[in-house]
């Protein structure tokens, strides 16, 4: 079926008084089906309302044609009936009036007791029968709004396009109206398109939300399905397991824009300083404990002792703000999960190969797995139980979160459901959530349990809404946590930068390690600037007196290891591992050329160096191979192609060839 | 007793009601009374010091000529002759006359004007320099370019009154609010529908204030091209007449004739926009 509304590439360009132009929109395309409800979403002055004018033909675009029904829209017309945002009706005339001037002059072909009825129908629709004889101005806002809906559904649109209809309206109004909206449209099977800035108010009432990216220029930054079964109620969508996660992609994505934005306006030049290629170092990272080599090395002024004087730290809520980052290039570098380099480089993101370093590991071990409470009272306590419980209650669907595709959590717990049986996509369902945000969607139940860094166990534990079920400890002792990663074009820019980030940064890992500093270095990241928590909830110590055990009493934590013999070396047998798993769980393909990524996404030599030149390490060790719980040994020498054959729960996965960009070359 | 009891009951009614009436309104028939009774006083004491030559208030009713024109305005003794009632409707009827016409003109070409920018561009700076004219600038002119004094008289009340209908008309329509015209345009409603039905119900505030301006100004211009225009009846040329023959408290008695009506002509104005334009 062809589209019902299909706005073909269009531009809108405006002239200004000053002589320039500006371009509202660039290359917007979008297809709308029959009986649709659209959102379109964005910040102020992003072009929505533009792009509604020009589907309603109200304004034309400069470049392209939007079409209703096959036909491109060269006027207004009541076909395309619009509802305006601030009710557009006339002051002089009742409720009656209004909507009879419409339905008169839209409806001319029926008889004059026809028009009457379907006026009289439609005042009755969003009843209004007790106002009928009043001016507008003796209405309040909501019932003026319904008189505007009341107008234009009358009049039988094809298309009704609501522009920020609810906006002006508090917030009861606004609930009963939405509701209402949405009873009419799917009766009438309304085709609609409205202009939002309402988050909730898109996820309620929509099927695909649109949105828009930040002027000039503005364009489709991304389209939501929503995929919320109808009919909705606005007091029970809010308990559909997608309803958290649309909203808070959208809210994600709004906060991104507002983020580029500042960006853009601030323009920064690169600064050389000290025979260093950039001392303004933009660095992201996501509020764990495991930030604290990057916090301590700000605070405690590493960075600066190393010569990056000008180093501004980003604290992003979730992973894909780190992705985001990196990949626009707005963030130098960032705190990362262990596997997100090789992630980036195998084209994880975007399907688009984005050669990513790393040459330090900045802290290791530090993640957990925590479930509900209510499974530790059902006696599950290890990965055999909690597939028993699931296959007792194959009934209900259980939710478990990770932070993102390519982190050690969602490794490290998909391994462990493996190995105790269970497929972590078909047994249960893993959703990508922010750090943060988990311990409160544990005790809202739209999640069963999560794997994620500290604290966030601890403070669920502490709580009393979950338990840790299982620590790293038990199930990789030692495994790579959070490692600094940054572009390989950006690391072949700045050699003399990344090498001093290294070395800033593998001093405070040093410094995080040594238990004289625990005190400090805990009160550094509980503080607002970073993990911004109680301070009870951050500990950082001595690995053997925090190992998990579920006897009485609980002791229920994951320590980290910010330092130690090989502890921070980039590891070739780790990353190697870490594709294995990405292929296996069919996120990336695993690459034929694995020698090849290897050698160019661990950069050993820029960590050789700096260690060498704080006179820290013996960079000679090698790690060993690499042992879990369930006693596989993974080797570096083995093949890989074999040990993922030899797997027994694992998606379809294929070997490729993974293409990276050639070096780019170094800049002198 | 009974009728007496309830004829007391009712005075006490009549009484209460008169206090009510009293309490709601007594500030503001009081305190104008207090100013007007001021201004007359202070002047009938300048005028009796002798510190000018102008007749003081109470000569409208010392003066035998004055008296007579006060209590007897409907005399007409033929001729430029006659009591001011007559002088004033004169001058009323060239002001109604006058003032029409700029109605009717003014609030047309301001659609016109408002509605077609290019019609706006060709024409404003010209109105902007009509405008700019007092009334009796257009005296001579009117005098030498049209057949008699009646006519030339209405002519310049005409053009004195259009500027301030025309141009507000012109705003009224110009500010037409745009949601307004996009539901027009949405709707895609017949031209006749949208006049009548939007525009001019849109614009119609403004065209009121032009037309409550323009009838003040009607006004002014009536007295001042009469004085002007000799050998006609009405107010303005009695105050001529009369200050020629040094007939002072006569010209004081007209000038009181002639703010009284100018109130009386704005009050109505304003009384017809209540009754079209409830809301406002």
């Amino acid at each position: 079926m062809t589209a019902f509304v299909a706005v073909d590439n269009i531009d809108k360009v405006f002239s200004l008084s000053n002589g320039g132009s500006y371009v509202a929109l660039k290359g917007i395309g979008l297809e709308i089906k029959k009986g649709e409800f659209i959102s379109l979403i964005g910040h102020s002055g992003c072009g929505k309302s533009t792009l509604l004018n020009m589907i309603a033909g109200l304004d034309m675009p400069s470049e392209g044609v939007v079409l209703l029904d096959g036909d491109t829209i060269k006027r207004p017309g009541p076909d395309k009936m619009v509802v305006f945002q601030n009710y557009s009706l006339l002051p002089w005339l009742t409720v009656r009036e209004n909507i009879s001037l419409a339905v008169d002059e839209v409806l001319a072909h029926l008889s004059k007791e026809e028009r009457q009825q379907v006026v009289e129908q439609h005042i009755k629709m969003v009843g209004l029968q007790p106002h009928a004889e009043k001016p507008p101005a003796m209405l309040s806002g909501g019932q003026k709004q319904r008189v505007a809906i009341a107008r234009a559904l009358a009049i039988r649109p094809k298309l009704l396009l609501l522009d920020e209809p609810f906006g002006a309206l508090d917030a009861l109004t606004r609930g009963n109206l939405q509701e209402q909206l949405m009873q009419i449209c799917e009766e009438n099977e309304v085709t609609a398109v409205m202009v939002t800035h309402d988050v909730d108010e898109a996820v309620l009432l929509s099927d695909r939300i649109v949105m828009l990216t930040n002027g000039p220029g503005s364009q489709i930054g991304g389209i939501l399905e929503v995929d919320i079964p109808r009919p909705r109620k606005r007091m029970e969508v809010v308990k559909h397991p997608s309803y958290y996660s649309l909203r808070s992609e959208i809210i994600y994505f709004l906060n991104q824009q507002k983020r580029i934005k500042k960006i853009r306006a601030k323009k920064t030049a690169v600064v050389a300083r000290h025979g260093l290629e950039k001392v303004n170092l933009e660095i992201g990272f996501v509020p764990l404990t495991a930030c604290a080599p990057v916090a301590v090395a700000k605070e405690k002024g590493f960075f600066a002792k190393h010569g990056l004087d000008e180093v501004n730290l980003v604290r992003e809520a979730s992973w894909r703000g780190i992705v985001d980052g990196i990949a626009g290039g707005y963030l130098d570098a960032a705190q990362m999960p262990s596997g997100m380099p090789v992630w980036l480089t195998l084209g994880g993101h975007n399907n688009t190969p984005l050669p990513t370093v790393t040459s330090l590991t900045m802290t290791r071990n530090g993640n957990a797995i925590t479930l509900a409470h209510k499974f530790y009272e059902q006696g599950v306590i290890s990965a055999t139980d909690f597939k028993r419980m699931l296959l007792e209650s194959t009934e209900q669907q259980h939710t478990l979160g990770m932070v993102h595709p390519s982190s050690m959590h969602n490794l490290l717990l998909r391994y462990w459901l493996a190995a105790g049986g269970i497929d972590p996509d078909r047994d249960v369902q893993l959703k990508t959530i922010p750090p943060a945000q988990m311990v409160a969607d544990l005790r809202s139940g739209t999640i069963d349990g999560y794997c994620v860094g500290e604290p966030w166990n601890l403070r669920a534990a502490m709580e009393g809404v979950g338990f840790t079920v299982a620590t790293d400890l038990e199930i990789w002792q030692g495994h790579p946590g959070k490692v600094l990663g940054v572009r390989e074009d950006w690391a072949a820019a700045y050699p003399n930068t990344h090498i001093a980030l290294v070395k800033a940064l593998l001093e405070a890992c040093h410094y995080c390690a040594d238990p004289a500093n625990a005190e400090e270095i805990r009160r550094i990241v509980a503080g607002r600037d970073y993990v911004s928590t109680s301070i009870d909830y951050v500990h950082l110590g001595d690995p053997n007196s925090y190992t998990c055990n579920l006897d009485q009493p609980m002791r229920e934590y994951a320590h980290h290891a910010f330092y130690g013999e090989g502890m921070n070396r980039p590891s070739r047998t780790e990353t190697l591992w870490t594709m294995t798993q990405l292929a296996r769980w069919g996120d990336t393909p695993f690459p034929r050329n694995w020698m090849e990524i290897l050698e160019r996404t661990c950069q050993v030599t820029v960590f050789s160096i700096a260690a060498r030149e704080l006179g820290l390490l013996d960079n000679s060790y090698s790690r060993g191979p690499i042992r879990l719980f369930d006693g596989t040994v993974f080797k570096s020498d083995d093949d890989p192609i074999a040990y993922l054959n030899s797997l027994e729960i694992k998606r379809d996965f294929s070997v490729a060839e993974v293409i990276i960009d050639s070096r780019p070359p170094r800049v002198a | 007793m009974v009728a007496n009891a309830q004829n007391r009951v009712t005075g006490t009614n009549v009484s209460d009601s008169l206090k009510s009436f009293w309490q709601k309104n007594g500030e503001n028939i009081f305190l104008p009374l207090i100013g007007v009774i001021g201004f007359i006083a202070i002047w009938q004491l300048i005028s009796m010091s002798g510190i000018t030559k102008l007749p003081p208030p109470s000569s409208i009713i010392t003066d035998k000529n004055t008296r007579t024109l006060l209590l007897y305005p409907f005399m007409d003794r033929g001729g430029l002759d006659k009591g001011l009632f007559w002088q004033t409707l004169e001058s009323l009827k060239r002001v109604a006359l006058g003032y029409s016409l700029a109605a009717i003109v003014g609030i047309g070409l301001g659609i016109l004007v408002g509605t077609q920018p290019k019609v706006n561009k060709a024409l404003d700076p010209l109105f902007q320099f009509l405008r700019m004219i007092a009334p009796l600038a257009w005296v001579p002119i009117t005098l030498i370019a049209l057949p008699n004094v009646q006519t030339a008289a209405i002519f310049v009340i005409f053009i004195t009154a259009i500027w301030p209908i025309l141009i507000n008309t012109t705003v009224g329509v110009q500010q037409i609010p745009d949601d307004y015209k996009n539901v027009a345009r949405v709707l895609q409603i017949s031209p006749r529908k949208y006049f009548f039905k939007i525009l001019i119900p849109s614009a119609l505030p403004y065209i009121f204030t032009g037309l409550r301006i323009a009838i003040g100004l009607a006004w002014l211009a009536i007295i001042a091209a009469e004085i002007v225009m000799s050998g006609v009846v009405g107010i303005g040329f009695f105050i001529w007449d009369a200050y020629q023959q040094n007939y002072v408290s006569e010209v004081i008695l007209a000038v009181i004739y002639i703010g009284g009506v100018g109130l009386i002509l704005d009050r109505f104005v304003a009384w017809i926009q209540r009754q079209i334009l409830p809301q406002s």
